[in-house]
C-alpha cells in the first residue's frame, strides 16, 4: 500500500498535515514549547526516507526481553515485519471502520509543530496494535522502530490500543544505524481502554549521530491504569513531547523514567499531564544525569481541569550534574482549575552528594567506585520498578558504561 | 599491655577557624574496648570524623593504626588500613542495596568475591539481617534499624579498629542490649573498639576496659569502668568539680562552636 491508495479517512488526515506543514515554521527558543534548546538543524536538511533496503541486527534490549506476545518492526518508518501473536496488528488500509479508524492519528494534532505536521503529511502507513478486550498478555509486545538510512528523515507512526479490561506491556524501542546522521520524527499514540492495565515502555537507544523529535500522546479511559517507562540514552539531540490525558474517571498514570546524556548530547523532555476526569491520579518521576558537555531539559506541566475533582497529581524530576560544563533545565509547572485535589511537584539538579560519598568511602571504596555505586543507586530507584523488568539490566549496563566513560574523560 | 591499635597524639581540628579538638591524646591497644564520654558539643563526633578522614576540617597532630600513620590517607585508605566508623547518623542511599555495598566494600578491603559473599551470608544469619540485604542502604530504616545495619556492616567488613559513634543513641533499651551484644561478640585480641557515647547506659552491656572523658575538645580524665559509674551518679558536673573545672558560663566567654551546635543532631 502506498500513500496514494489510502482510505478516505486517512486522506483527510494527510490533507490536514500538508496544510499545517505548509504554514509551519521551524521552531526556535522563543517558542514556549522549545525554550532552553537551540536546535541546529531544519527538517529540509534531511531527505524523506524511501522504502528501506535492510534492517539492524537484534540488540541487547531485544535479547533481554526474549519471548514476546507479538510485535512489529518498522525501518525508516515503513512497517517491514509483523508478528501478530496474541495481539491484533492493523494497517491503516484495513482498520475496521469506527473506533480504531477514528483513533489513528487523532491524538497528536498536526498543528503542534512542523515535525508533527510532517509526520501526518508524509508518514508511510503505520500500524495499530490492539490488545483484545479482556486479554491478559504474559509477555510484552515489542515494537522495534529502526532508522537506518544516513541523511534521511523518517516518520514512524504507531497507535496502541489496550482493549477494555486487557492487561499488557508494550515496549517501544528506538534505535538507529551506528554512525548514520539522520532524523527520526515519530508519532506514538496509546489508549488505555476502560478498565485496561496497560504499560508503555520507551527505550531510546539511538546511535550517537541520530536526532529525534518524537510526539507521544497517551489517553486513559475510565478506571484504566497506565504505566509509562522511559529510558533515554542515545541521540545527538533527542526530544520527546509527551502528552498524557487522564480522560476517564478513576484512571491513573504512573511514569518512571531515566535518561543519561554525555558527550554533547541534548536530551529534551516536554511532559504535559492533563487531568480531565474526576478522581484521576498521576505520578511522574524522572531521574537524569548529564556529563561532559551534555544538557537535559525537562519541563512538566500538570493541568488539572475543572471537572477533575478528587485528583491526585505529583511530578518529580531529579538530575545529577556530573561535570561543570553539563547543564540542566528542570521546570515543573502547575495549572489548576479545580480546588479539590492533592498536588505536588519537585525538581532538583546537582552533583553527587558528598555525605553519601563520604559514607561509601568510609567503607573502603575509593572515590571512583563509590561514585559509580551512587550513580547506580540513583538510577536503580527507577529501573527496579520498570513495568518490564527485563529492560532494567541492559539499562543499568548502559548508564554504568556512560558514567565510567565520563569519569575517565574527566580524569584525563 | 599489648600492641597499640589506635594511637592519637596532640590531635587538633578546627572548622572555619573554630577550634573543636584542642589536643587529644589517646591510645587503644588491641583486645580492648575504650569508651569516650562527654557532654554535647564536646567534640566526640568530630573526633570520629577526623579519625575517619572526613574533608572540611583543618587537622594537625598524629593518628596511627597499628603503628602506621593514617594522617595523610584518604577516607577509603583509612578504611583499608583497618579503621571503620559506625556513623551516628548514617546517610540514606536510595536505590543502593546493602548487599551490593557490602560485597563491593569487602572486595575493596581485600576479600575475594567468594569470601565476601560467604561473610555476608554468615553475618546475615548470625545477626538476623535477611530483610535488610535487599533494601536500600539506610533507606526507610528506623533509628534502631540503622544502628543494627552499622553493626552488621562492622561484622562483615572485619575492621581492626572500630570507632562507634553513639551507636546507642535513639535506641530503646531492648535495642541497646541487642546492639551491645553484637559489639561485645566482636571483642577479640585482633580488634580495638572505641565507643563514643553520651550515656553510660550501653556500658552496662559492653564493659569498657578504659573510660575517657572529653570536654571542650580535650580528654580531661581517663580511668577504669568505675569512671562511667561516677558519671552515672553525679553527671558531668561531678567530674568537673572533682577536676576543679568551672562549668562553662556562656555569657562570660568568647562564643565557641559548641555554643551553636549544642546538641547531637548537628553532626559535629
Amino acid at each position: 500500500m502506498s500513500i496514494d491508495d489510502e482510505p478516505t479517512w486517512l486522506v483527510g488526515l494527510r490533507d490536514r498535515g500538508r496544510q499545517a506543514l505548509a504554514s509551519a515554521a521551524m521552531p526556535g527558543p522563543k517558542d514556549e514549547d522549545w525554550k532552553y534548546v537551540d536546535i541546529d538543524f531544519v527538517l529540509d536538511d534531511f531527505r524523506p526516507a524511501t522504502e528501506p533496503s535492510g534492517g539492524l541486527d537484534r540488540d541487547e534490549y531485544l535479547e533481554a526481553v526474549g519471548e514476546v506476545s507479538g510485535g512489529l518492526t518498522m525501518v525508516d518508518g515503513t512497517v517491514v515485519d509483523v508478528e501478530a501473536g496474541e495481539i491484533e496488528v492493523h494497517r491503516p488500509a484495513d482498520v475496521p471502520d469506527g473506533g480504531l479508524a477514528s483513533l489513528y492519528g487523532s491524538m497528536v494534532s498536526p498543528e503542534v509543530d512542523v515535525f508533527a505536521a510532517a509526520n501526518h503529511a508524509m508518514a508511510p502507513p503505520g500500524a495499530v496494535v490492539r490488545i483484545p478486550a479482556g486479554r491478559t498478555l504474559a509477555a510484552p509486545v515489542v515494537v522495534d522502530i529502526q532508522a537506518v538510512t544516513a541523511g534521511s528523515v523518517s516518520f514512524p507512526h504507531l497507535t496502541v490500543v489496550g482493549g477494555p479490561d486487557s492487561e499488557a506491556s508494550v515496549v517501544v524501542l528506538y534505535r538507529s544505524a551506528p554512525g548514520a546522521e539522520l532524523l527520526v520524527s515519530p508519532i506514538v499514540e496509546a489508549l488505555a481502554g476502560r478498565g485496561a492495565r496497560l504499560s508503555v515502555s520507551v527505550v531510546q537507544n539511538l546511535s550517537e549521530q541520530a536526532r529525534m523529535v518524537a510526539h507521544h500522546q497517551y489517553v486513559t479511559e475510565r478506571d484504566s491504569t497506565l504505566r509509562i517507562g522511559e529510558v533515554g540514552l542515545g541521540g545527538l539531540y533527542a526530544r520527546q513531547r509527551l502528552g498524557i490525558s487522564l480522560a476517564g474517571r478513576g484512571s491513573s498514570v504512573q511514569m518512571g523514567g531515566i535518561y543519561f546524556g554525555d558527550g554533547s548530547q541534548v536530551l529534551d523532555y516536554r511532559i504535559y499531564v492533563t487531568h480531565q476526569g474526576p478522581r484521576t491520579t498521576s505520578n511522574i518521576f524522572l531521574k537524569g544525569a548529564v556529563a561532559d558537555n551534555a544538557s537535559a531539559v525537562w519541563t512538566g506541566l500538570m493541568r488539572i481541569e475543572k471537572g477533575a475533582v478528587g485528583t491526585s497529581a505529583f511530578e518529580t524530576n531529579r538530575n545529577l550534574v556530573i561535570s561543570d560544563a553539563a547543564k540542566v533545565n528542570s521546570v515543573p509547572n502547575l495549572e489548576i482549575l479545580t480546588d479539590d485535589l492533592q498536588c505536588g511537584h519537585g525538581s532538583s539538579s546537582g552533583p553527587l552528594d558528598e555525605q553519601q560519598l563520604y559514607y561509601l568511602m568510609s567503607r573502603g571504596l575509593p572515590r571512583d567506585p563509590a561514585e559509580r555505586l551512587l550513580v547506580r543507586g540513583f538510577f536503580n530507584e527507577i529501573l527496579s520498578g520498570l513495568a518490564v523488568p527485563d529492560l532494567a539490566a541492559p539499562s543499568r549496563r548502559a548508564v554504568s558504561a556512560k558514567f565510567a566513560g565520563a569519569q575517565q574523560r574527566a580524569a584525563s | 599491655m599489648s600492641r597499640t591499635a589506635l594511637q592519637v597524639q596532640g590531635l587538633r581540628a578546627s572548622i572555619g577557624g573554630l577550634g573543636i579538638l584542642k589536643g587529644v591524646d589517646l591510645e587503644v591497644p588491641f583486645g580492648e574496648v575504650h569508651a569516650i564520654m562527654g557532654p554535647n558539643g564536646s567534640g566526640k563526633s568530630t573526633l570520629c570524623h577526623v579519625l575517619a578522614g572526613k574533608l572540611g576540617y583543618e587537622v594537625s597532630g598524629a593518628m596511627a593504626v597499628d603503628g602506621a600513620s593514617i594522617a595523610d590517607l584518604d577516607v577509603y585508605q583509612r578504611a583499608q588500613a583497618g579503621l571503620f566508623q559506625a556513623f551516628q547518623y548514617p546517610v540514606g542511599i536510595p536505590g543502593l542495596d546493602l548487599a551490593v555495598l557490602l560485597e563491593e566494600a569487602a572486595v575493596a578491603l581485600g576479600a575475594g568475591p567468594e569470601e565476601a559473599r560467604e561473610r555476608i551470608a554468615t553475618q546475615t544469619r548470625r545477626l538476623g539481617m535477611e530483610r535488610f540485604l535487599n533494601r536500600s542502604v539506610n533507606g526507610d530504616l528506623s533509628g534502631g534499624e540503622k544502628k543494627r545495619s552499622e553493626v552488621f556492616q562492622l561484622a562483615v567488613l572485619e575492621p581492626r579498629v572500630m570507632v562507634l559513634d553513639e551507636i546507642d543513641s535513639g535506641l530503646d533499651i531492648d535495642s541497646v542490649r541487642e546492639v551491645a551484644g553484637a559489639v561485645e561478640e566482636m571483642r577479640s585480641e585482633e580488634v580495638a573498639i572505641l565507643m563514643i557515647t553520651h550515656y553510660s547506659r550501653i556500658l552496662n552491656y559492653v564493659r569498657p576496659d578504659r573510660v575517657h572523658i572529653m570536654m571542650n575538645g580535650q580528654i580531661v580524665d581517663s580511668g577504669g569502668p568505675e569512671l562511667a559509674d561516677e558519671l552515672e551518679d553525679g553527671g558531668y558536673s561531678a567530674v568537673r568539680s572533682r577536676l576543679g573545672m568551672t562549668a562553662p558560663k556562656v555569657a562570660s566567654r568568647t562564643p565557641s562552636v559548641s555554643d551553636f551546635f549544642t546538641d547531637t543532631p548537628f553532626d559535629l
